[in-house]
């Protein structure tokens, strides 16, 4: 099966434009770093917020930065697709690689235990009021999840193939 | 050239060209440190300029402390990249750039600061302090990009 879809990813003609000009990849990467630089910044200051730190802040305005996380995830989803396009038989045969897709997917289902059990209940939190147990625990499991996403991402050439 | 030659033939630089942990734990630990000071600067950034005006100016303080903290990784990791292949880094047009801009993006986080400490409760920064965070902004973005680069020259 996942040789039957990156024999159709290196068909694509995206194929092409990640690989046919000098510029495409840097681009794709100085992109995804940017939208990374966003997304983490954004993340500590809702987790920290969560978990207790900084509590002046009112849940409410911590949530405005809510757009930013997903658009920058969004960038980097885009990019990342690039990336695999690209080069889909380096990044598969890499353990590295699906350790950071697993990740994703647990920071994925972190967000939707925020989304259902947790920011219902703590929108209306003001300035230096206490969030429940349940958000400090969704708040670290975050940073840590995505963290590691960026870890892994930043080690993927050095680690799991082959060598290491 | 003589203390950068030095610099290379010390056991740092070593362990960070030729051990199999040395590089990708320095290139790990740099990204990590620019996600927290450039990913923090550039928020704090867009709230001084008025976005997301419901946190208030003074939670900025501590954040921006925790910036450094990521900027003190990326020294640290940094000197460490640095050090395995100096003489190449120094005349690297692309690397020198990166660098001058970030001393500059350092500059810019020490005086918006101490601007957002003396800022009273609901108050926002002047029309000065607003430049230096959109100059900051841009500084910020075309030095990870330069930074980037560095990798393909």
């Amino acid at each position: 099966m996942l040789d039957g879809l990156m024999d159709w990813l290196v068909s694509t003609p995206i194929n092409g434009l990640v690989l046919n000009y000098a510029w495409s990849w840097p681009t794709l990467e100085s992109l995804h770093f940017l939208a990374l630089c966003t997304l983490m910044g954004s993340l500590l200051i809702m987790d920290l917020r969560l978990i207790g730190f900084n509590r002046i802040i009112p849940l409410q305005a911590v949530h405005s930065l809510m757009p930013v996380a997903i658009v920058s995830f969004a960038i980097n989803l885009i990019t990342g697709l690039g990336f695999l396009f690209g080069d889909p038989h380096t990044y598969f045969a890499n353990w590295a690689f699906w350790a950071k897709m697993a990740l994703i997917v647990l920071a994925g289902l972190n967000f939707l235990l925020y989304f259902t059990q947790v920011e219902p209940k703590i929108i209306r939190l003001g300035p230096n009021e206490e969030t429940p147990a349940l958000a400090k625990a969704v708040g670290a499991m975050s940073l840590i999840f995505w963290f590691g996403v960026l870890s892994f991402g930043r080690l993927l050439p050095y680690l799991g193939t082959g060598g290491g | 050239m003589g203390f950068l030659a030095w610099l290379e033939a010390t056991g740092l630089a070593e362990w960070v060209r030729s051990s199999q942990w040395g590089y990708p734990s320095m290139i790990a630990l740099h990204a990590l440190g620019m996600a927290i000071m450039v990913g923090l600067s550039l928020l704090l950034d867009l709230r001084i300029l008025g976005w997301f005006a419901g946190i208030p100016l003074q939670a900025l303080q501590r954040f921006f402390r925790l910036a450094w903290i990521g900027f003190g990784i990326n020294f640290l990791s940094g000197s460490g990249l640095f050090s395995a292949q100096a003489t190449s880094y120094i005349v690297d047009w692309v690397f020198m750039t990166k660098m001058t801009l970030v001393l500059i993006g350092a500059i810019t986080a020490g005086i918006l600061q101490p601007a957002v400490v003396k800022a009273g409760p609901n108050a926002e920064l002047s029309g000065g302090m607003k430049g230096v965070a959109t100059f900051a902004i841009v500084v910020w973005i075309v030095a990870i990009i330069m930074g980037r680069l560095t990798a393909y020259l």
